[in-house]
Parts: structure tokens; C-alpha cells; sequence
């Protein structure tokens, strides 16, 4: 790209070292919670808690954004959930989802369209994956456009219930 | 309308939105703390930090 081209150009340029970095943190930490670690694929995903409040004064809404490590393994048709912080310095346990064992999974369509699993009929998890995201105080700062599309494919042909 | 009507009806409008943050501060401090007083007893989620050679090697990248 020239000069001009990136003065005027308005999509912001991905830095691929920090990204490749950030994505050997992501395998560090997985592969250190999960047995067999290497078998599953990775891609980074987040949950967004939306709440409504009302205090009198103010009332509005508010939102908790959690960051999560997603690995798929297609022979085994399973998801391991692990959450993390946007700067990987350390994860939680992993959460199985064994498409044998959940009760159903679907992609949602409104208002995004995040990969819903529900366990059972107590909660649900809605992951929501993209290419990129800039914002790296709120997420994991990776590019991963080959995992979008490698995981969709997964889900949608062979882990997704209806 | 005068510039002085502006500059009152301004200051107003601050005066209304920092008295929001600020009540919103307040109730969520409050809120925080009966949660803390009443939910002591949960023990915190585990956590693995990241080994510390991964995270040197990630700095250093950077």
C-alpha cells in the first residue's frame, strides 16, 4: 500500500506478530488445561451479558464482555470452552460440550449471530467469533479468518441439533 | 435567546449529567458491596496463569 493509500485508506492495518503471538498464548493456555489439547482446533470467542437497570435517576443498560478460547475437535464432535482475559495471562477450567451430551445447539440470527449450546434446560452459552477485533482492552487482539470460517463450517454441519 | 440563557441551560445540562454518573457510581458501590457482604462464602473460580517463558516470549514480539 502507498503512501496515500494508507493515509486515506480507512480500514486499520492488523499486526500480525502480536496476533501469531497472542495465538501461541492461546495454545500455551489451552493445551495447560485441557488433556489432549492439540487435538482440538482454536478460535477466539467472546460472551456479551447484556443488563438492564434502573436506579431512579439513571437507568440504562450495561454490558459484560467475557473472553473464551474455543476448541473444536471434529472426531469427537466436542467444544471446550475455557475462559480467559483479553491479555492471556492466565485461563479458567474448561467447560465440555459433547454434542452427545447437550441438549441442543443452534446459530443464532437476532440479534447476533452468536453459536448458542445449551447444555441442559438450567443456562446456555452464546459464543460469538469474528475475524478481528480492534479494541484489545476488551478482547483477545488475533486475526483468524481461517478459524472463523473452519469453526462455522464445523458447527453448522456437524455439532448444530436443528 | 441570550448567550447567558445558553451558558445556564448548559451548565444545567452538566450539573444533571454529573449528578447521573455520580448516582450511578454511588448505587453501583452500594450494590457491590452487599454482594461482597453477602456472598463471601463463594470460593473464587480457579485460574492458571500463562507459564512465565510464554509471556516473555509474547513481550518480547511485541
Amino acid at each position: 500500500m502507498g503512501i496515500f493509500g494508507k493515509l486515506f485508506s480507512k480500514e486499520p492495518e492488523i499486526d500480525m506478530a502480536k496476533s501469531d503471538a497472542n495465538r501461541g498464548k492461546m495454545r500455551t493456555l489451552f493445551n495447560q488445561v485441557v488433556e489432549n489439547g492439540d487435538g482440538y482446533k482454536l478460535v477466539f470467542g467472546f460472551t456479551e451479558d447484556v443488563s438492564r437497570f434502573n436506579y431512579g435517576l439513571v437507568h440504562g443498560s450495561k454490558s459484560k464482555i467475557g473472553n473464551l478460547i474455543v476448541g473444536w475437535n471434529e472426531e469427537n464432535e466436542t467444544i471446550v470452552v475455557v475462559p480467559t482475559v483479553p491479555d492471556l495471562s492466565g485461563c479458567g477450567d474448561p467447560a465440555y460440550y459433547r454434542r452427545s451430551e447437550i441438549l441442543k445447539a443452534y446459530r443464532n440470527k437476532y440479534p447476533t449471530d452468536a453459536f448458542i449450546i445449551y447444555p441442559d434446560r438450567k443456562g446456555y452459552i452464546g459464543i460469538n467469533i469474528y475475524d478481528w477485533l480492534e479494541d484489545e482492552s476488551l478482547y483477545v487482539y488475533v486475526s483468524q479468518d481461517q478459524e472463523v470460517k473452519e469453526f462455522t463450517d464445523f458447527f453448522m454441519n456437524r455439532y448444530k441439533t436443528k | 435567546m441570550p448567550w447567558g440563557e445558553i451558558g445556564a441551560v448548559l451548565a444545567v445540562l452538566v450539573i444533571v449529567f454529573v449528578a447521573g454518573h455520580a448516582w450511578f457510581h454511588i448505587v453501583e458501590g452500594a450494590l457491590g458491596l452487599l454482594k461482597r457482604l453477602f456472598f463471601r462464602k463463594k470460593e473464587p473460580p480457579a485460574w492458571h496463569p500463562l507459564p512465565p517463558e510464554q509471556e516473555e516470549g509474547g513481550s518480547r514480539e511485541e
